[in-house]
């Protein structure tokens, strides 16, 4: 981008070298820096890095044996196959229907389209309480979507009938759609999928809107087709990027626990989430088993961290050997 | 007020940008700094201002003979203009160049009319009074220049910094600039000093010239005498367009220059008097009042030549013709391993 | 970055590109929609059709609760009824001014904290400074759950600090009253908090964790890109760095930082998670989330929907005023780009 290159600058204010402290005090021509670094050290060390400390320790305090034996108390290890089986199933949803929202709304004019954009980050913006508390709602028999059901599969048996044809829909086809069904594992993906939402879409997007269609046409010109074009020369381009997203709705999926608890029917060994024993854990004063399955939380949603920095360093010298 | 510093290196990491430099400049004098990116011109710059600190062991800077190296950017009393202008975004033309005086401790600070007084005077000094209430994004490059000259003048500076003062500009404006910042130098007549690579700029506009390459200073000096007594190859490369004749003067390892303008072209041997060689006209490039010849040797090198309008209608050269050329005066360098 | 929710990308006009066929063309913006329309408006819209079921009044009677018509004797019924009506209503009050009160808190906290983060990070280069970045980032990727949890290991019970944080006792700053001259110090606070888990103290802590790197990180890609020739420009002229940092550096990032303060304050308004772990579902430790929570519980859906409305409200605006800087600060870069080009 001209706009950078022209304001390139020598670095400012370099780091410190080593100087005899004698001869010159070692001024920095911009003042502020010990007074500011110290005060976020300080206050990042008080306010996060040490509370994160009291779990690595608490954990670290239990013996390895022990602390298997925590992880695999059947309930525990129950809700963490909950908590990552929703959560990639989420994302996985996530990972088609953000890339369709943002491709449609970076590429295609229709009514309002800047409405439907600025809605992404709603579920950024809305708590997660509200969010739980409408679609729990949603999917209750008299809910706008979990009264649709036996709705539809009274409908659509109907015209069967009508037309001489026996019923087609099992009677309770669509039960899923309503609670209790939802709160085993459908109605917790369906607000895993609300929450991590904007994570795939926002991070495609700008990738998408830098995209210079010349490439398209110039390969459209080539005689390839539409499908391919999008194949071979934009979904690599895109490609490092929506792994990104779709790693980040993971993670956040993950953590989630507000909406969750909301829709889910909260069955201790059935339908409770890995977050949701950590409370349950707190709650019976299990302190130690509580910090066991919050280390194992933690260790995933650093593990995905470590992934995104890798592709954001790996897409940053692949631009670069391009240039 | 006089600039001196002694012995100053500065290096980022590895990298050492300034080599060991010294440098006087008398007060009131106008001075160049010129050299090729990466030559260090500007982080001299910034060291003098106090924006970056030379590195341990290094000598001084010293204002009127009084070490400056500890004093603060803003105690320096200097006057930097940034190369992008730096011009504060959020305030108008006129905020800008009062910026300073409404700095100062209150002690001296200049009471409101005072600083509505100074600041129109300024502006009116660099004709953009009726510009006061503009912001940046509403002027032109050329105006901005100007409105950050005079913000770093508000403050009466001791010494005026330039990096690059016309760097961002087109052509035409930057001639138009570069005649009013001489102009306006004979009227405050303020130590100043400006960084550039443009050879042209710098020995029009300066009194003195430093010519930098790989962060030493390589000759400093009045423009006419760093241009016609280049003290080294390149020097002379760089302040102009150049012929070079390999392995002729100080035996098999030196090399000649030669300035195209300093090649006279003759018809016939005879009046091109000893030493003249052969050639035949290759190119011949009109630019106005000069016209570029182009010599084909008979060792198939290429002579660039310079001719005035007259003398060349005089010639009447044709394209392939041959005629004989001798060389005015040139300058003879060992090999700069240098470069 | 991993896990900010900050994504500041404005839309132009659909770009020129080769046409699509219009049947994909269609499918996908039918596709797009729906899935928009269904995960987003629907329950958007369920929220306030669900608080206004029963109407103007059901909502109003939420935060007031009707009295009873003038000079009617009341069965005993009725009165119960009146009186666990006004229980309640206090109760969402009582939420609704904690959630203030700890928003009153944090977002300061965290704007001064976000300001210094950003200076240093970004007119400073020093040896890791890349992993100093990262871990400002890093509650954005710790689960709200485990925010809580942390806190309680802490300064729990058991916790590492225990001993010193269950007796603690410290006054609660919003109980400070006039009591007059006669007793000296004319100011006095009127109640103290004994211990830091299940106190509002905690919430604060678990507050300030989840929302902590809102302000900083709205703020440092801008003042990275802006660099620091301003602030060295004024300091050349003689200013103070105080001056250069209030008269040059904050009005330059005025609208990023009121955006950090908006997600930082929505954020603080609305969480759940962590707020919930250390509260120990008191009544009085209830935040409006919390109260929400527990409406539900008592099947009070139309209660419950009523104060996640005025939460839901909150974030419409939220969302509003980021789309709204979005397009100030595009604007912003465009006429400096027209000015440059001139």
């Amino acid at each position: 981008m001209t706009f950078e290159t022209e304001f390139a600058r020598e670095p400012v204010a370099p780091a410190p070298r080593a100087r005899s402290i004698f001869r010159r005090r070692t001024t920095r021509v911009i003042p502020g820096l010990p007074l500011t670094l110290g005060y976020t050290l300080f206050y990042l060390s008080a306010l996060v890095l040490l509370p994160l400390a009291a779990l690595a320790l608490k954990a670290a305090q239990m013996s390895p044996a022990e602390f298997i034996r925590v992880i695999s108390d059947p309930v525990v290890t129950a809700s963490l196959r909950l908590t990552f089986f929703a959560s990639t199933t989420a994302a996985l949803i996530n990972a088609v229907f953000g890339l369709i929202v943002a491709w449609v709304l970076v590429r295609y004019d229709f009514p309002f389209r800047r409405l439907f954009d600025a809605i992404i980050d709603f579920p950024f913006a809305l708590p997660t309480a509200v969010a739980g508390l409408t679609f729990a709602s949603l999917f209750l028999k008299d809910g706008w979507l979990g009264g649709l059901g036996p709705r539809v599969v009274a409908g659509v048996n109907a015209l069967a009938g009508w037309l001489g044809a026996g019923p087609l829909l099992n009677p309770t086809a669509l039960d899923w759609l309503t609670f209790p069904y939802t709160g085993q594992t459908a109605g917790i993906v369906i607000v895993l999928v609300f929450v991590g939402l904007p994570f795939v879409v926002r991070t495609v997007q700008p990738v998408l809107l830098e995209w210079d269609p010349e490439y398209e046409t110039a390969a459209r010109s080539l005689g390839a087709s539409p499908l391919t074009v999008f194949r071979r020369v934009i979904f690599p381009e895109i490609l490092p990027a929506w792994v990104s997203g779709v790693a980040l709705s993971f993670a956040r999926a993950v953590g989630e626990y507000g909406s969750v608890i909301f829709i889910a029917a909260n069955i201790p060994g059935k339908s409770q989430i890995a977050p949701l024993q950590i409370v349950t854990r707190l709650d019976d004063f299990q302190y130690a088993q509580a910090a066991a399955i919050g280390v194992v939380l933690l260790a995933i949603s650093l593990l995905v961290l470590l992934v995104i920095n890798g592709l954001e360093s790996f897409s940053r010298r692949h631009e670069r050997a391009a240039v | 007020m006089t600039i001196e510093i002694r012995d100053i290196s500065k290096s980022y990491g590895q990298n050492q940008i300034l080599r060991n430099i010294d440098l006087k400049i008398n007060s009131g004098e106008l001075v160049a700094l010129l050299g090729p990116s990466g030559s260090g011109k500007t982080t001299l710059l910034r060291v003098i201002a106090g924006i970056e600190q030379a590195d341990a062991g290094s000598g001084p800077v010293l204002f009127d003979n009084v070490d400056v190296s500890d004093v603060d950017l803003g105690k320096r009393r200097i006057g930097f203009v940034f190369q992008h202008y730096a011009l504060f975004k959020h305030l108008n033309v006129f905020e800008n160049v009062a910026f300073g005086l409404r700095a100062k401790p209150r002690r001296e600070r200049p009471n409101e009319a005072h600083i509505r007084e100074k600041v129109q005077s300024l502006l009116d000094l660099i004709q953009l009074g009726n510009m006061a209430q503009r912001f940046p994004s509403q002027l032109s490059g050329g105006q901005r220049q100007r409105v950050a000259l005079a913000r770093a003048l508000a403050v009466e500076p001791r010494v005026l910094l330039l990096d690059e003062p016309f760097g961002a500009l087109d052509a035409t404006v930057r001639r138009e600039l570069r005649r009013w910042l001489r102009r306006l130098h004979d009227t405050i007549h303020v130590t100043t000093i400006f960084v550039t690579h443009d050879q042209e700029e710098a020995l029009e506009v300066s009194d003195r010239v430093a010519v930098m390459n790989g962060g030493r200073i390589e000759q400093y000096g009045p423009p006419q005498e760093v241009y016609e007594k280049p003290a080294s190859a390149f020097v002379f490369k760089f302040l102009g367009n150049y012929n070079l004749f390999q392995g002729r003067g100080q035996g098999a390892g030196g090399e000649a220059l030669v300035r195209p303008h300093d090649i006279v072209i003759h018809r016939d041997a005879d009046a091109a008097g000893e030493g003249a060689q052969p050639g035949v006209v290759a190119h011949i490039g009109f630019g106005g009042p000069v016209v570029k010849v182009e010599l084909e040797t008979s060792d198939k090198s290429r002579v660039d030549v310079e001719v005035t309008a007259p003398t060349f209608r005089d010639l009447d050269l044709k394209r392939g013709e041959r005629v004989f050329f001798a060389l005015r005066t040139q300058q003879e360098y060992a090999h700069d391993f240098v470069i | 970055m991993a896990g900010a929710p900050i994504a500041k990308t404005v839309l132009t006009s659909a770009r020129p590109a080769p046409p699509a066929h219009p049947a994909v063309r269609a499918t996908l913006i039918v596709l797009a929609v729906s899935f928009l329309t269904i995960f987003i408006l629907l329950p958007l819209i369920n929220v306030f059709v669900q608080a206004f079921a029963k109407g103007w009044e059901g909502y109003l009677a939420v935060f007031w609760p009707p009295s009873p018509p003038e000079g009617a004797t009341l069965t005993a019924v009725q009165t119960r009824k009146l009186a666990e009506a006004a229980v309640q209503t206090s109760r969402t009050w009582s939420a609704i001014g904690l959630t203030l009160q700890v928003a009153a808190i944090v977002v300061p906290l965290n704007i001064v904290f976000g300001l210094a983060a950003a200076w240093a990070t970004t007119k400073f280069q020093f040896r890791g400074r890349a992993l100093l970045l990262s871990l400002i980032d890093l509650p954005f990727s710790v689960s709200p759950v485990v925010a809580g949890l942390v806190f309680v290991l802490l300064l729990g019970r058991n916790g590492i600090f225990g001993d010193w944080a269950t007796h603690l006792t410290w006054p609660d700053p919003f109980s400070l009253r006039w009591v007059g001259f006669e007793n000296g110090f004319p100011l006095a606070f009127a109640r103290d908090f004994t211990g830091v888990i299940f106190t509002p103290l905690a919430i604060v802590l678990a507050s300030i964790f989840v929302t902590f790197p809102f302000v900083a990180r709205s703020l440092t890609p801008l003042m990275e890109s802006q660099g620091a020739e301003e602030e060295l420009a004024a300091l050349s002229l003689g200013a103070s760095g105080w001056r250069t940092f209030w008269k040059i550096t904050v009005p330059n990032v005025k609208w990023a930082l009121l955006y950090g303060v908006i997600l930082c304050t929505a954020r603080a308004f609305g969480e759940f998670g962590a707020v919930s772990v250390v509260s120990g579902h008191v009544d009085v430790n209830d935040t409006m989330p919390l109260r929400i929570e527990k409406l539900w519980n008592e099947y009070n859906n139309q209660a419950a929907f009523t104060v996640a409305s005025v939460l839901a409200l909150l974030a419409v605006f939220t969302l509003i005023a980021k789309t709204a800087i979005e397009w100030k600060t595009a604007r912003d870069l465009q006429q400096q780009h027209q000015g440059q080009a001139q």
